[in-house]
């Protein structure tokens, strides 16, 4: 934990020199999360995220001069702490930490400013760090004196500010607009790495206070079940790709939110964690590489294919396993009605990918860069060609961390 | 080491090398390594030999996955490669008319064409010798999306959204009976055939209602006309006879696990599959297309099964033997309708042809052969039929009003069979020039009608029927 100093001190240091030559504020960057990189396969995933969004920043003519690179890199180490920290403090920091970067970011593009992009974005964000924080707070006060009125408060207001902070409907009104009007290289890091932290932090909190089972795991099945949808019918009713992207972000993290539910079931939380993250990770890297083919205009085929079925969930693609660990953890932990409606919206999301697949279907023009890139994101798809004991595994050692002790 | 298990491996070579063979050598060569597999299953089911081969430990819930290979695996896999050899033959001279007919370059399409369809062949072929479910359900949406491909590419009519129907019903059936499948590493903490103890009947529910989206039950069978009828036609001559098929293959595993369920709803299910039969069996007097009417004609015989299901252990060897006999005689039936298609450019509406016997006589005595195989005369389905009715005296006695439905769906299948073959072929002769059909368009056809009537005669029927009665525990 002393290294997170040190880290904070080099990205500080590097973003400040990287004014005079960006590719300090890259160095920089990278030595922080290598010394934050820790030997658990999950967090070696993430890193590897990490090191792909820096990499694709260099696809824009980044009006930060440098600076980006250390928003990912800060990004990242709240990332590896939020997993690795005990105190709810630091924990709470670590989300705000995770979240600022990203309003910076948004406004970032290849011609300037785009205000009017930030500025929606920032409103929502501030709410929903705003609700976020209160509501952890409140839960674990109304655990600690159990009081189970204010505890019901808590958590709505937690699982309302996290539904808008990483985009899950009903509460998804910017997802779609800041998706589509910004550049699409900071909404990959936005849709990508950022999303990691609000979710472990709020598995944390919930796992670590919960009470009064019934309700909230019903206020949180239904949120999910209505993002799911949400998410579903808003991408089948779109056309353009970036559009589609954001709403099959709203329903993503439906499916995530599902598995958040069983927080409150000791037994298969693990087995929740590891397909919330899975999951997260296939979000992630799926949505970079479209990202950066809807920067280039153009994808490479195969590589479009293997994304797009990743996402529809097909075996043997990371796609498939995140979900099946879900559904395991639904089914274990007897939510059987919101495993089938994950189902019946899995199979409702396959038109809009093949629409994708379709857009994107023999275009050429893309730069060598972009396509080495959009080719890893592929063959990382790949990974699960084993089924991925791995993730359970890391899932495993990370449980030992999930209970906040005091502040 | 035992043979199937190269039948198993030997697949990948024409996965792999056929996109890179040209013309014809791609044919051959998929057709080569699909009926090698065929000889080594064959041998093995002759021989009662099994095998089981551990590939993986994975964590639970998920459990040992390995290859497991025993009689029922090698009567649903002889069937799958031996038709996957015929249709593969069948599938050059089709697809180049197709792609010509589409403006595309036949040498850049076959390479796609090529390993599209051995992977949707070999998928399936790998999906009854899966040994955990997990791996059984990863080969299925293996053989969907090769299959979902296919169509999307090279269908007729509106392709796209036949293609996208098709895969959104198939990926329901399969997420529910995935669902099913979670519930069963639940109860068991593995999801190795061999160590599951017994399936809820929750569980059970949820894969038969899965399966009965795939078989099709009628109901929920709205995807699969379209689905067959717009598809290209050796995709059709792998789906409807294997691929909807092997949902009654993974009911059969569950139901040799535990068969609490179809015990328990025994009535419910025979009742529906009659009901199925027979309006379905309807349904294909009213179509005018032709490669609909066929795709009705499944539904119909997919009744079959689900009677053949409630009707105890002559029953279970009644499903088999439907399988395969409907395998053998509908991809005869659907290359036969392809193979018209392709003599004369598209001709598939059923008023517009008659007589049909006089100008493509050996396409028209092979779909009597296929006729034949669906309505069981002198043929393997006549070896079904019987299973399927001394099953049904085994369960209900001799009961007047069971023996009427079945006898009853029977002589529809009949019917219809052989009304057809009057729209089509016999009748008033039409002004078509007859034409030169292509070799290969109807040697493939003879091939599994020859194969289908060797299966009623000594020695095939006798080790065949025996093998699997010996595997099920005698007692017939």
């Amino acid at each position: 934990m002393e290294f997170v100093i040190y880290s904070l001190l080099i990205l500080a240091v590097s973003g400040a020199l990287s004014m005079k030559n960006k590719y300090i504020g890259l160095a920089g960057a990278l030595i922080a999360s290598l010394l934050t990189a820790v030997n658990n396969p999950l967090l070696l995933m993430i890193l590897v995220i990490a090191i792909i969004n820096l990499a694709s920043l260099d696809l824009m003519k980044g009006f930060l001069r440098g600076v980006d690179y250390t928003l990912v890199g800060l990004i990242f180490v709240a990332t590896v702490y939020a997993f690795y920290s005990q105190s709810l403090a630091f924990l709470l920091g670590m989300f705000v930490v995770a979240s600022v970067p990203t309003y910076m970011m948004v406004m970032a593009s290849d011609t300037g400013m785009r205000v009017e992009v930030g500025i929606k974005y920032m409103t929502f964000m501030v709410i929903a760090t705003v609700l976020f924080l209160i509501g952890a707070v409140l839960m674990v006060h109304a655990s600690a004196t159990s009081s189970l009125a204010l505890y019901y408060i808590g958590f709505t207001m937690l699982i309302v500010g996290l539904a808008i902070e990483v985009g899950a409907g009903p509460f998804h009104e910017w997802v779609p607009d800041v998706f589509e009007t910004a550049d699409p290289i900071p909404i990959s890091v936005i849709a990508s790495i950022a999303k990691f932290v609000p979710f472990v932090v709020a598995f944390k909190i919930v796992s670590s206070t919960h009470m009064g089972d019934e309700v909230i795991t019903l206020i949180g099945s239904i949120l999910a079940v209505v993002s799911m949808l949400v998410g579903n019918i808003g991408a089948l009713t779109s056309q353009k790709p970036a559009r589609i992207l954001a709403y099959s972000t709203v329903a993503n993290m439906g499916y995530i939110i599902a598995a958040l539910i069983v927080a409150v079931k000791e037994e298969f939380i693990y087995l929740a964690f590891a397909g919330a993250m899975l999951q997260l990770l296939t979000n992630s890297i799926g949505k970079i590489g479209f990202f950066i083919g809807i920067k280039e205009k153009a994808m490479p085929t195969v590589e479009t294919y293997v994304l797009a079925l990743s996402f529809i969930g097909l075996p043997p693609l990371m796609g498939f396993w995140s979900k099946l660990y879900i559904l395991s953890s639904l089914v274990y932990a007897n939510f059987i009605w919101v495993a089938v409606l994950l189902v019946l919206n899995s199979a409702m999301s396959v038109p809009y990918y093949v629409r994708l697949m379709k857009t994107f279907e023999g275009t050429k023009g893309y730069r060598k860069v972009a396509a080495y890139l959009i080719t890893l994101t592929a063959v990382l798809m790949l990974l699960t060609v084993v089924p991925p004991n791995w993730i359970i595994e890391s899932s495993k050692l990370l449980m030992s961390y999930l209970a906040i002790g005091g502040v | 080491m035992s043979l199937a298990l190269y039948a198993f491996l030997i697949p990948l070579v024409a996965i792999i090398a056929a996109p890179f063979v040209r013309g014809k050598g791609a044919s051959y060569l998929s057709s080569i390594v699909f009926i090698l597999s065929f000889i080594f299953i064959l041998s093995d089911f002759i021989t009662k030999s099994s095998f089981t081969l551990p590939l993986f430990n994975a964590l639970e819930p998920i459990g040992k996955i390995y290859l497991l290979g025993d009689t029922i695996s090698h009567a649903f896999g002889f069937t799958i490669a031996f038709v996957s050899a015929m249709v593969a033959l069948y599938s050059y001279p089709y697809m180049k008319h197709r792609f010509e007919e589409m403006d595309l370059n036949p040498d850049v399409e076959f390479r796609k064409y090529w390993f599209l369809y051995n992977l949707y062949a070999a998928s399936m072929l790998w999906l009854v010798y899966a040994g955990n479910l997990i791996l059984l359900y990863i080969f299925l949406e293996i053989s969907l999306i090769a299959s979902f491909l296919l169509i999307y590419y090279y269908g007729y009519g509106n392709r796209v959204w036949v293609a996208i129907l098709y895969f959104v019903w198939t990926n329901i059936a399969g997420v529910l009976a995935l669902v099913g499948i979670l519930l069963i590493g639940f109860e068991n903490k593995t999801l190795a055939l061999d160590s599951i103890a017994g399936v809820s009947m929750l569980a059970w529910t949820l894969i038969f209602i899965g399966m009965m989206v795939k078989l099709p039950g009628l109901g929920p069978h709205v995807w699969l006309p379209w689905a067959h009828a717009e598809a290209p036609t050796p995709v059709s001559a792998l789906l409807s006879p294997l691929t909807v098929g092997l949902a009654a293959y993974i009911l059969l595993r569950i139901y040799l696990i535990d068969p609490s369920f179809i015990l328990t709803y025994r009535w419910e299910i025979f009742i529906y599959g009659v009901i199925t039969s027979v309006v379905a069996g309807f349904g294909v007097f009213k179509q005018t297309d032709h490669k609909r009417l066929l795709a009705y004609s499944t539904i119909s015989q997919m009744g079959y099964i689900l009677i053949a299901f409630s009707l105890g252990t002559a029953g279970i060897v009644g499903v088999i033997i439907q399988y395969i006999s409907h395998a053998f005689g509908k991809s005869i039936l659907f290359m036969s309708a392809g193979a018209i298609i392709a003599t004369y450019h598209g001709l598939r509406d059923l008023d517009k042809m008659s007589g049909l016997h006089e100008q493509v006589p050996t396409i028209a005595n092979a779909a009597l052969i296929g006729f034949m195989n669906l309505s069981g005369i002198l043929t393997i389905g006549m070896i079904g039929e019987f299973f399927i009715l001394k099953g049904l005296v085994d369960t209900y006695g001799l009961s007047l009003d069971t023996m009427l439905l079945v006898v009853f769906v029977f002589i529809i299948s009949g019917l219809y069979s052989f009304y057809t073959m009057k729209r089509i072929y016999y009748g008033r002769v039409r002004d078509y020039e007859k034409a030169k059909v292509n070799r290969l368009l109807d040697t493939p056809l003879y091939l599994i009608g020859a194969i289908s009537f060797l299966f009623i005669l000594p020695p095939l029927a006798t080790w065949f029927v025996d093998a699997i009665l010996t595997f099920l525990g005698g007692g017939i």
